[in-house]
């Protein structure tokens, strides 16, 4: 029983707490909510979103930021517009906008990592300047010239009723659970994220750590973008406009320290499911998209007030059971 | 003992008990401070000293007991209230705002209120107090200038100003140069005999609550042991009360031993406005001493054979080959390992696990082809480091930022030791530790100097470089000042070269 409840002191446990009580709601009001359609479907409606989030752990894990994923996103979907519209195969254009991702956030890891700078400036800066790109590459069109095959992959499903990108999801949150729980290189991670002199002064490469997390944010961030482009069938220079702050509430709603060194991929996890059942929900309920960004605003903000009236209340009933001693 | 008292003591700490979880920090503690008296307070690391310090600073709250200032029951629940029953208190690194002037930090707290600072006053009033203090510092100067020294007496300056009763020194002097401390000694009597304040002062240096203190409180496991007037202490007895047994020696004797074949050679090592011409050999084996006053740079040069900031010129040998380190991952793979000064902010995670932080250096030896640790390999490492140092702990699992400050150390000796170095060079290794855990460091060092490690010890204690070392090298100012053979060196000759006379390098 004590077991039970110190879990539901931790932060995963109020999390666990608030998704039941969504779910409960959810399924209440809406008969349909725990249909596997409507499950796949909410799913496959943020699973961009979802995937950029897991990287964005790593990065805030080790006590950086890197707000230009969306704008990677953006850019990556336009260039395979503009690439296959200009008559390259389908395939190479692919392999070129990962590339694209790849040397972008390189771009990023060179200058927080050489330069010293930091994340927040350098990566809002990438934010603008991809964002740029991808405008200047497709203008004020909506470019829609991908192959059938391709556009089915973004929309089918391929097994069962599972589409490719929530495999693509899965397959990554697997790793990504694997890499931080049991290799070296998540110990470092979290090593880096802690106290980075400690690292550095126990001679851990934390340049070459850094650099390898912003490159991946640039790949994923890229992949994210393609799979996006596959779901609409088309492209447009304002995809993905300000998802970043989504992806980046999700990591801290999911207990990540923004001060890095602390926080897991579970409690991620846990955030996503609220974050995305509470939109379905407002959303089978007609609840317009404005006042659902509102009420996931709200959420972050108790997630910062909740933990610190917890411990306002716990020790105010320490200090009077003293005083009835 | 002139003790200007009434016999009405200031403050009277009452029967204080405190409890974190499972360890008892204080039981049933008792002391009563008299104006006008420095009073020593001393004990082992965990002997409930910073629990005591955070009690009567109000940072934390006693379960149990009673605080009585001049006779009249106290409860101090924060540091503002604190301050207004005048008990101030100085840290070893003082907590100034850099970027404010030296008035304005005296005057942080209680600035002449009213819509306008009145800044003339402010400055004059400033200079008033440190003048008296017998400290020459600029008030207009930004605190982000100024020497540690300086910044503490900031910090008395401070106290003053709130008219302090009871003043707290915790470990002032860790940091600080012998001068320095003279200076802030003075200025520590001068407060007792002027203003007839009552000291608390901390330090792991007896010799210094030998020179200072009026009266001695031994602490241990929480409880207090004793409290006598300096005359009736002598230092083995102080020793015996604060260890609770005997202690044959504060330093293992050195056994003269053969060092063996030239390991390292360093020549002209230097690096711009920071060390010029550092030269010497290690030998296989041997203990090399580094000596200076603070400011000598001899940790810069530490930094630079471990490749954290490479020197500019000049050449190591490591082998009879010529190596460039300029990177600690470089230095590593050499077998070069340094051991820092500051546990805190460079030497250990501390929110993460003993086991973690004991690997952390040597993990690749960990990984399996995938990069997966071996859980069990590695938690067989932490338990042999665990018997073989000692390493009090609950678990290996336990964070490594819940242990004192000597196990700490072990952790950091654990776990550069396990990246087998040929050349290790300790930083400060019994900086902050207690009597008890120094005598185990120094034996561990020599034991590891025995058994073919070769040795570079950096050490501001001056007889701890004496007893420990084979060879010593004496900086001044980035500069080397001499290498002298242990048996031919004493205080006298090491201090000498440390301030500047120039004698016959051998």
């Amino acid at each position: 029983m004590s077991i039970i409840l110190n879990k539901l002191k931790s932060w995963e446990g109020f999390l666990s707490l608030i998704l039941i009580s969504v779910i409960l709601v959810n399924s209440l009001n809406s008969e349909s909510f725990l249909s596997i359609d409507n499950q796949i479907n909410l799913f496959e409606l943020s699973v961009e979103k979802i995937i950029v989030a897991l990287i964005m752990v790593f990065i805030i894990l080790n006590a950086e930021i890197d707000l230009s994923v969306a704008s990677m996103m953006g850019l990556s979907a336009c260039a395979l517009g503009w690439l296959v519209d200009s008559g390259t195969p389908m395939i190479l254009a692919l392999g070129l906008c990962l590339l694209i991702g790849a040397m972008g956030g390189a771009f990023n890891g060179y200058w927080i990592t050489v330069f010293k700078l930091p994340s927040l400036v350098v990566t809002l800066a990438m934010l603008i300047g991809f964002r740029g790109l991808a405008r200047v590459l497709v203008e004020d069109r909506s470019i829609r010239v991908f192959p059938s095959w391709f556009e089915a992959l973004g929309q089918q499903p391929i097994l069962g009723p599972i589409p490719l990108s929530i495999i693509i999801f899965l397959g990554l949150l697997i790793l990504a659970v694997i890499i931080l729980k049991f290799t070296g290189f998540g110990r470092y991670v979290y090593f880096i994220g802690i106290n980075q002199n400690v690292a550095l002064y126990s001679g851990i490469n934390v340049s070459r750590v850094k650099m390898i997390l912003f490159t991946a944010s640039g790949i994923i961030s890229a992949l994210a973008g393609i799979l996006f482009a596959a779901r609409l069938g088309a492209v447009r220079g304002d995809m993905g406009l300000s998802f970043e702050l989504d992806i980046i509430t999700m990591v801290l709603l999911g207990g990540v320290s923004i001060f890095g060194g602390s926080g897991s991929i579970n409690g991620v996890i846990l955030s996503i499911l609220i974050v995305l059942y509470l939109r379905n929900g407002m959303s089978l309920s007609n609840i317009t998209g404005h006042i659902q960004t509102g009420v996931i605003g709200g959420l972050l903000i108790l997630s910062v007030l909740i933990p610190n009236l917890q411990k306002m209340i716990h020790d105010f009933l320490n200090q009077r059971r003293k005083q009835l001693q | 003992m002139t003790l200007k008292t009434s016999n009405q003591p200031i403050l009277e700490v009452l029967n204080i008990s405190k409890r974190f979880d499972m360890t008892q920090a204080l039981s049933n503690v008792s002391l009563k401070m008299y104006p006008g008296e420095i009073h020593a307070l001393v004990g082992e690391n965990g002997a409930g000293k910073s629990t005591l310090i955070k009690i009567l600073t109000g940072v934390q709250q006693a379960d149990q007991g009673e605080l009585r200032l001049s006779g009249a029951p106290v409860k101090i629940s924060n540091s503002q209230e604190a301050q207004t029953y005048g008990i101030a208190a100085i840290y070893q690194e003082p907590l100034l705002f850099p970027d404010l002037d030296v008035a304005e930090n005296i005057f942080i707290s209680h600035q002449d209120h009213g819509f306008f600072v009145h800044w003339d006053k402010m400055y004059k009033e400033a200079e008033k107090i440190l003048s008296g203090l017998g400290v020459r510092i600029d008030v207009h100067n930004s605190a982000s200038g100024l020497t540690l020294a300086a910044q503490q007496a900031v910090e008395i300056a401070k106290a003053i100003s709130l008219n302090v009763r009871v003043l707290i020194m915790d470990e002032p002097t860790a940091s600080l140069s012998d001068h320095e401390v003279k200076q802030l000694f003075r200025t520590a009597r001068q407060l007792k005999q002027e203003k007839n304040v009552a000291i608390l002062f901390i330090s792991h240096r007896l010799e210094e609550v030998f020179e200072i203190a009026d009266r001695i409180t031994v602490l241990r496991d929480g409880k207090h042991i004793s409290t006598r007037p300096l005359s009736t202490v002598t230092k083995e007895s102080l020793v015996r009360e604060m260890v609770g047994r005997d202690v044959d020696q504060f330093y293992a004797t050195r056994k003269t031993r053969a060092v063996g074949k030239r390991i390292c050679s360093v020549k002209n090592l230097s690096k711009e406005s920071t060390f010029y011409d550092i030269s010497f050999d290690l030998h296989v084996g041997e203990i090399l001493g580094f000596a200076g006053l603070v400011g000598s740079s001899r940790t810069d040069v530490g930094l630079a054979m471990f490749g954290i900031n490479p020197a500019d010129s000049g050449s190591i040998e490591l082998d009879d080959n010529i190596v460039e380190i300029n990177s600690p991952q470089t230095a590593k793979k050499l077998g070069v390992a340094y051991m820092t000064e500051d546990r805190h902010q460079l030497g250990l995670a501390m929110p993460m696990s003993v086991t973690s932080n004991i690997t952390l250096a040597s993990l690749n030896q960990y990984l399996n082809r995938y990069g997966i640790i071996k859980r069990e390999k590695e938690g067989k490492t932490a338990k042999e480091f665990k018997n073989r140092l000692q390493i009090k702990t609950p678990s290996l699992e336990q964070e490594v930022g819940t242990l004192s400050g000597g196990n700490q150390q072990k952790v950091m000796f654990s776990k550069w030791l396990n990246t087998k170095p040929k050349i290790i060079i300790l930083d400060e290794p019994t900086r902050g530790i207690d009597v008890g855990a120094k005598a185990e460091v120094h034996a561990m060092i020599h034991e590891l100097a025995e058994k073919g490690l070769s040795i570079i010890c950096i050490s501001s204690d001056l007889p701890e470089v004496l007893a420990m070392s084979d060879r010593i090298l004496i900086m001044r100012e980035g500069r080397q000042m001499g290498i002298l053979a242990s048996r031919e060196a004493t205080q006298e000759s090491v201090l000498s070269l440390a301030m500047g006379q120039k004698i016959g390098i051998s």
